[in-house]
């Protein structure tokens, strides 16, 4: 077991420091920004009364817990905090199970002395020391932050607790599934619904007379992210429903074990379906290749982009109707989305996050190019009678075809929940506007990933997600961090055309546009002289 | 008669890594041209610049008079591959790899003559279409590219060790499709650095090491250059005493060995006969042996 540790902890280490360092530097970012923004008891109660009257903010936030700075804190980060931990678990406890059996290193290991169930048991071991390593340095930074001891304390718990959780879920994911791939989806998806779920949870709770808390109504129960809010850190600081996390947890990691040694090496409990003898009609061209292989990916995340459509105009007309009764709401959602109107701003955040969804079905799909030269099947599409740069263009194409979907469904699903609503009609403008901003805010970060993919193809992947997840960070979060305008500005999300009090401001629009031109044409043009930049 | 492939001075370099180093390979139309050499001595680089995969650093290179790096597109029509390590869709099933492939080359896949050859070709090589590619062993996805490159007719074959992960009953097979495609006029180029299959198929052999061509010929041509081995049964090291055109002179295990200039084998018989030898072997250099004449140096070195 040692040897192995020291092996993967080599392979590892680096993925690992950021994820803890990304939960070190938002618990931080999280403590800076309730201090600037939020400094006395009386901001403090007017958010979370307005919170109250507008529930469709604790889909992103977390439990409302007394108006002490802590506990405010905990409200701001913790759902987010207890997401990385969680997203960090799912990938490594995949990775070193299922992914490795795919790639046959298991069956090294399987055929030495060692036990069948030990790559399994290693990674219980190293997911529970990455956790523990994330709750402590989380702790750790809001001690030296100057928050109360207990309270840090609880929260890196939280944290971390529902990251052992997600640890369990992701080895019985890799049991079932039989691809890496397979199971990385199957658990992400438990994750935002899990994630979802606490939020429902949070919504139809009942909250306290002075409107500072929230008792959570069951659906939250059913979620670890729920049990981490249980806990309260910095108000009732209960270790308990951490604990509950740990041992739900440790529990799925001792039935994947079970699971792993009732199983051939290679097999999972999904069977595989035997596939056509020959090639449909629609299969012949590159693009249709291409296509191929993503539809179920883009698919995903169009189902996303739905329900963010619905979300983001019935959500919206819940919204107005508080709206009158609470400016602090108002206010709020205005800091998020720096424009006027209550409406409006709901439209530009929910769209913010369907042009993040997009971006992500995009990127994945410029990345698939790169996945395809590594593992060798480009090679031989190669060597027929596709150009280089045809090649390269169909996945830009589809990449394209995956954004027009995404904010498509998004849009669609948005103009469904006006229709339903008898809404404005200025509001259908904000959602077209929005939309159409969005778009181009998502083939951005296509066109610089396919920019990154013909100039240094080894760091395509990286690159891609770090855009993604940089571009959210600062355009979502900035302003409530209290981030200088010029940082967030940076964010392609957070600079597309808006609808705000009735106009149009089209806002960064030229330079979106300027982007994606000068990365997408470079890209053509350099991926002419570009040789197949084959292994690893 | 037209050369299909030719290189000259060919090189590529990767940073400080001379991959070739002046390469000259010439293929005639017709041929079945062996490219024969060890493990990174070039093999692949070389294989990758023809087929406009990686761009040549210096010299010439041409596949059926055009560049193959700026026509790649419109020489592929014309050439079907089998890389040396096959990678397959892990989603798709065989079959449909084969048809995409076959597709992408430009072959009409309805067509019936398509249909009946891949058809004889699954039958052949024992190959089931409908599994996906995940659980396709290695011998078999390397089926699905030898399947996809002779189901549909090409002018060029070219093959990167495509027997590597094939056992020896499939191999046979292989060597029959080789024969088709020559009987029917195509060219092939056949990477191995397995020697008896290059003796068993090709008219012409090019020898390649670190980057350069050592040496190429016909079989015949190379046989010349390498000694016939004659051994005998014999008391002791007596009975090599004179034979005049004798090298490498030695006696062990009871037999006395020899080598000689395979047009000197004749001359020597005589004497053999005067010395009344039994169990008397001689034996024509195998491929095995001219490559140990190029790479000796590294053998005894101690290098691999």
């Amino acid at each position: 077991m040692i040897p192995l540790l020291r092996q993967r902890l080599r392979r590892d280490w680096l993925q690992l420091l950021l994820w803890v360092l990304g939960a070190v530097l938002l618990a931080v970012a999280g403590y800076g920004g309730v201090s600037q923004s939020y400094g006395t008891v009386a901001d403090r109660q007017e958010v979370l009364a307005a919170v109250m009257a507008n529930p469709v903010i604790l889909m992103f936030r977390g439990l409302p817990s007394g108006d002490s700075a802590g506990a405010f804190l905990a409200f701001e980060d913790l759902p987010w905090l207890a997401m990385l931990a969680a997203l960090m678990s799912t990938f490594l406890a995949v990775r070193h199970t299922r992914g490795d059996e795919e790639a046959g290193r298991s069956e090294l290991i399987a055929a030495t002395p060692a036990s069948r169930t030990l790559p399994t048991l290693a990674t219980i071991v190293h997911g529970l020391g990455a956790n523990l390593a994330l709750a402590a340095l989380t702790a750790l930074s809001l001690i030296g932050a100057g928050m109360d001891a207990r309270g840090s304390l609880l929260t890196g718990a939280a944290a971390g607790g529902v990251g052992v959780a997600f640890l369990g879920i992701g080895l019985v994911a890799a049991q079932v599934m039989r691809t890496s791939r397979g199971a990385n989806s199957l658990a992400v998806w438990l994750l935002v619904a899990a994630f979802l779920l606490r939020g429902i949870g949070n919504m139809a709770g009942t909250p306290s007379d002075d409107l500072t808390r929230i008792d959570s109504a069951w659906p939250a129960w059913l979620s670890p992210f729920g049990w981490a809010e249980q806990v309260r850190p910095f108000d009732a600081d209960a270790p308990w429903p951490a604990l509950l996390a740990l041992a739900v947890g440790l529990a799925l990691a001792a039935a994947a074990t079970a699971l792993q040694s009732a199983r051939d090496l290679g097999a999972g409990f999904v069977p595989e379906r035997r596939g056509r003898a020959a090639a449909t009609a629609a299969l012949s061209s590159p693009h249709a290749l291409v296509w191929r292989l993503s539809r179920g990916a883009i698919l995903g995340w169009a189902i996303g982009g739905v329900l963010t459509g619905v979300l983001a105009t019935t959500l919206s007309a819940l919204a107005g109707q508080v709206a009158g009764e609470n400016p602090a709401v108002a206010q709020v959602l205005e800091k998020i989305a720096r424009a006027g109107d209550l409406d409006e701003a709901m439209i530009t955040v929910f769209f913010t996050m369907l042009g993040i969804l997009a971006a992500c079905a995009a990127v994945q799909t410029v990345v698939r190019a790169r996945q395809e030269e590594a593992h060798g099947t480009a090679e031989p599409v190669l060597a027929t009678a596709v150009g280089r740069v045809r090649w390269f263009s169909d996945y830009a194409v589809v990449a394209t075809v995956a954004v027009l979907l995404v904010v498509g469904a998004g849009m669609g699903a948005a103009y469904a929940g006006l229709a339903a609503d008898d809404a404005a009609d200025g509001l259908y403008r904000a959602v077209t506007v929005a939309g159409l901003g969005q778009l181009a805010a998502a083939c951005v970060f296509t066109a610089i990933t396919a920019l990154v993919f013909v100039v240094l193809p080894r760091a395509t992947l990286a690159a891609g997600w770090a855009l993604i997840g940089i571009a959210s960070i600062l355009g979502m979060f900035g302003p409530l961090f209290g981030m200088p305008e010029w940082a967030t500005d940076i964010s392609p999300i957070a600079v597309t055309p808006v609808v705000a009090q009735g106009e149009v401001d089209l806002r960064g629009l030229w330079w979106l546009v300027l982007a994606i031109a000068v990365a997408g044409a470079g890209s053509i043009a350099l991926m002419r002289r570009r040789e197949l930049a084959g292994d690893g | 008669m037209d050369t299909v492939i030719r290189t000259s001075g060919l090189t590529k370099r990767y940073g400080r890594v001379h991959a070739l180093d002046g390469l000259d390979l010439s293929v005639t139309a017709g041929q079945v041209h062996g490219f024969l050499g060890p493990n990174g001595a070039g093999k692949t680089t070389t294989i990758r610049i023809l087929l406009g995969l990686a761009r040549k650093t210096g010299g010439e290179a041409s596949v059926f008079g055009g560049d193959p790096w700026r026509d790649a597109t419109t020489l592929h029509r014309r050439i079907a591959y089998v890389p040396g390590d096959v990678s397959i869709w892990p989603n798709l099933s065989g079959g449909e790899a084969v048809d995409l492939l076959t597709r992408l080359r430009g072959a009409r896949t309805r067509d019936p003559g398509y249909r009946a050859a891949r058809e004889r070709l699954e039958a052949a090589f024992q190959f089931d279409p409908r599994k996906k590619g995940r659980a396709y062993s290695k011998g078999n996805r390397q089926k699905v590219a030898l399947i996809a490159a002779f189901a549909a007719p090409a002018d060029l074959y070219v093959l990167d060790e495509p027997t590597s992960g094939l056992d020896p009953l499939m191999e046979v097979v292989f060597r029959d499709e080789i024969a088709r495609v020559r009987d029917a006029g195509a060219t092939v180029l056949l990477s191995s650095h397995i020697l008896s299959e290059v003796e068993l198929l090709c008219d012409r052999v090019s020898i390649i090491r670190a980057g350069r061509i050592a040496e190429t010929g016909t079989l015949a041509e190379l046989r010349h250059l390498t000694r016939t081995e004659v051994s005998f049964e014999a008391a002791d090291a007596g009975a090599l005493d004179g034979i005049p055109a004798a090298h490498d002179a030695a006696f062990a295990d009871g037999r006395a060995r020899f080598t000689i200039d395979s047009d000197a084998v004749a001359s020597v018989l005589p004497l053999l006969a005067a010395r009344g030898a039994a169990g008397l072997r001689i034996e024509p250099p195998s491929l095995e042996e001219l490559f140990l004449r190029h790479y000796g140096d590294q053998v005894k070195d101690g290098r691999p």
